[in-house]
């Protein structure tokens, strides 16, 4: 606890040096840099912890009513006004947004279906073969899980109920255990449809659908990697992923055949129909993920877990995070406004184009200061604060704002792992046994940290992997 | 005073819960629009419009109901560390510094924005005879009021905090990740109908 406090001191005093230090150093001070104070004191705003959101709108407000100020006007007669209920009235007609709701709605609702155990349970006897399986049916049941309902702290904690203590219990090694738990369950913020696409595309004017076509396999590959690794650590020490006795493991192909086809199909089904409507254009993301909801409806029915009580709930925490994310995003459609109206951005142009980067070591450095970011931030704050600056650079250097889209997903997934507001460490220590620590459950997550590195080292090496299935569906 | 607050806090839910009844809406009417596309030959005209209204009308409403429950995303990299005097008297000095002056700006030109609208009797024009716009334009003006009025609430608690030094209690609601009723659904579910018999599962899973 006291590290992390540390850390986020440590990280609060660099900026507000940042700023006396550029300040000072400024002769003659224009509204650009006026801008870029804006920016300053956000971050230090969400440092200090204050909803996102109103942050934004009230810095938005204060500095864009100093930029549209007029001597002699009264009060209530600045144009900042207009702005705001212009960037607020967007929000609510965003034809990109509007599909926040529903994806999260369709999330709730297979979330109350309770279809994890029957999932965790079916792939372990699946992969009995393999070694550790234990662990790779749990990076396995979290990837669909994750995907299905985008809920990580809910996938972490059932998980940590589920799969934690059947780990230990066969002798698993805790910190492997407690890192293929957090990263598996992170996973649902890159592999489609998540939210965090969705958001990225309202931001940069990048398709959705093109985004999710191109997330596919970067997600896949992640997944995969996780798997391969702890096979790997399996293989070289059988002694942090024994093998399960015989009798817990051997079931006839037909009895493994039948409960895969009650619990992993139906929702794997539900997951590929969706996502392919939405790849291969025969409907919006709006429509798919509304008929995904009717799915995850039917599914909760289907196997007898949907009451009334369950799907009030799922209706009012619907309300609750889309109410969180498009208010966030309301705030920052001002911010980012008045951030150019000032010239901020302007300023941050050409001092980039001023160090003659070239399109590699922009592309290090964004993706270094995005990977960053992601330690003190969250990366919806990222996204909706960070991206507006960095996208008009895009242009400058020839990047593909899909392919920058992708590594950022990719690259913000370490956001989720890294300390100290990796929240995935403090669901699983809310449900782990009292011995297992929270340093523990850190160092499990810090391989997986570096996969994630190499998955986006992989990426930009070979963007035909995010690319290739975009290019071929949308020549 | 708490009941002054827990009022507020209703008055918030009560507006957030029932315009949150509009995600089934408006899945049943995409899911109609793609079936009457698909099924039937015959889209409906009506179905885009009506969407972004449900939409947009539904998460500003429920803006205040998620302060209410403090459910607005905000860092967490020093604030969970402080003890909570610190955390009250950060947020106070911000409600009056950011909120008000933003929540209050947003109130303040929603009026006239709604004003105008009903003044012109504006409705949609993405088709002809699109539906009308100046209701959903007035939810601007009301969901920043009652944000602005839950907001005062959050203050009130922020100086009972500072006085006592801990948080007042909030009252009691559904969260995402509820530990104890995820434990008791884990729990709860018989995996036994799923498992086959015999010795081969057993200890496997509790």
């Amino acid at each position: 606890m006291k590290s992390g406090m540390k850390i986020g001191i440590i990280s609060l005093a660099l900026v507000i040096a940042i700023i006396l230090v550029v300040f000072l150093q400024t002769k003659n001070i224009t509204s650009g840099h006026v801008g870029l104070l804006m920016l300053a004191l956000i971050v230090v705003a969400i440092m200090l912890g204050f909803p996102t959101a109103f942050t934004l709108m009230g810095l938005g407000m204060l500095f864009g009513y100093y930029a549209f100020y007029e001597t002699g006007q009264a009060l209530g007669d600045n144009r900042v006004f207009d702005l705001m209920v212009q960037r607020t009235y967007g929000v609510m007609t965003n034809d990109v947004l509007i599909s926040i709701p529903l994806f999260v709605f369709m999330g709730y609702i297979i979330e109350r279906a309770n279809v994890i155990d029957r999932l965790f349970k079916s792939i372990q006897l699946a992969a009995g073969a393999v070694p550790a399986s234990l662990a790779v049916a749990t990076v396995i049941t979290c990837a669909i899980f994750a995907t299905a309902t985008g809920i990580v702290g809910a996938v972490v904690t059932l998980m940590g109920l589920l799969a934690f203590p059947a780990m230990l219990r066969a002798g698993y090694d805790i910190k492997l255990s407690a890192g293929a738990i957090t990263a598996g369950g992170c996973l649902g913020i890159l592999i489609p449809p998540s939210i965090m696409l969705i958001l990225y595309g309202a931001t940069a004017g990048v398709s959705v659908v093109k985004l999710y076509a191109g997330a596919f396999f970067p997600g896949l590959m992640l997944a995969a990697l996780y798997v391969l690794y702890v096979i790997l650590r399996a293989v070289l020490n059988p002694k942090v992923a024994p093998k399960l006795p015989e009798s817990e493991r051997s079931t006839s192909f037909l009895q493994t055949l039948g409960i895969l086809l009650t619990s992993f199909f139906p929702l794997a089904i539900l997951i590929l129909a969706v996502l392919g409507s939405i790849v291969f254009g025969l409907a919006t993301p709006t429509e798919a993920a509304a008929v995904g909801s009717l799915g995850g409806i039917l599914l909760a029915l289907a196997y007898r877990q949907l009451t009334w009580e369950r799907f009030k709930e799922a209706v009012f925490l619907t309300a609750r995070t889309s109410a969180m994310v498009c208010w966030l995003f309301v705030g920052s459609a001002l911010f980012s406004a008045v951030f150019a109206l000032l010239g901020g951005q302007e300023v941050i142009e050409r001092w980039v184009l001023s160090l003659g980067l070239s399109k590699f070591t922009f592309m290090l450095l964004a993706q270094a200061i995005i990977f960053l970011l992601g330690w003190p931030l969250e990366w919806t704050e990222i996204i909706v604060i960070f991206m507006p600056i960095f996208l008009p650079l895009l242009g400058h250097f020839e990047i593909d704002p899909l392919f920058f889209g992708l590594l950022v997903a990719l690259n913000l997934q370490t956001a989720f792992l890294s300390p100290p507001v990796a929240m995935a460490a403090f669901y699983l220590k809310g449900v782990a046994p009292p011995y297992v620590t929270l340093n523990q459950i850190f160092a499990g997550m810090m391989p997986f940290m570096v996969i994630q590195l190499v998955a986006l080292a992989l990426l930009y090496a070979f963007p035909q992997i995010g690319l290739w299935l975009p290019e071929v569906l949308y020549k | 005073m708490e009941r002054i607050l827990h009022g507020v806090d209703a008055v918030s839910a009560f507006a957030g819960k029932a315009f949150a009844w509009l995600i089934v809406v408006l899945t049943a009417i995409i899911c109609y629009d793609v079936a009457a596309r698909y099924l039937f030959r015959a889209p409906t005209a009506w179905a885009f419009d009506g969407a972004y209204i449900l939409y947009g009308s539904l998460f500003m409403m429920a803006g205040a109901y998620t302060l209410s429950r403090n459910g607005h995303v905000r860092g967490d990299v020093l604030y969970g560390f402080f003890p909570p005097r610190v955390q009250a008297g950060v947020d106070l000095v911000l409600y009056f510094l950011f909120f008000i002056p933003g929540i209050a700006a947003l109130a303040y030109s929603g009026i006239d924005f709604a004003q105008f609208s009903w003044q012109l009797k504006e409705h949609s024009s993405t088709i002809a005879g699109g539906p009308p716009l100046y209701h959903f334009k007035t939810l601007i003006p009301i969901a920043g009021a009652l944000v602005l009025l839950q907001g005062v609430a959050e203050i009130i608690r922020c100086i009972q905090c500072l006085k006592t030094g801990e948080w007042p209690r909030r009252l009691h609601d559904v969260e995402e990740v509820d530990v104890e009723e995820l434990k008791k659904r884990v729990q709860a579910d018989p995996a036994a109908d799923l498992v086959p018999p015999g010795p081969s599962s057993e200890g496997a899973i509790t």
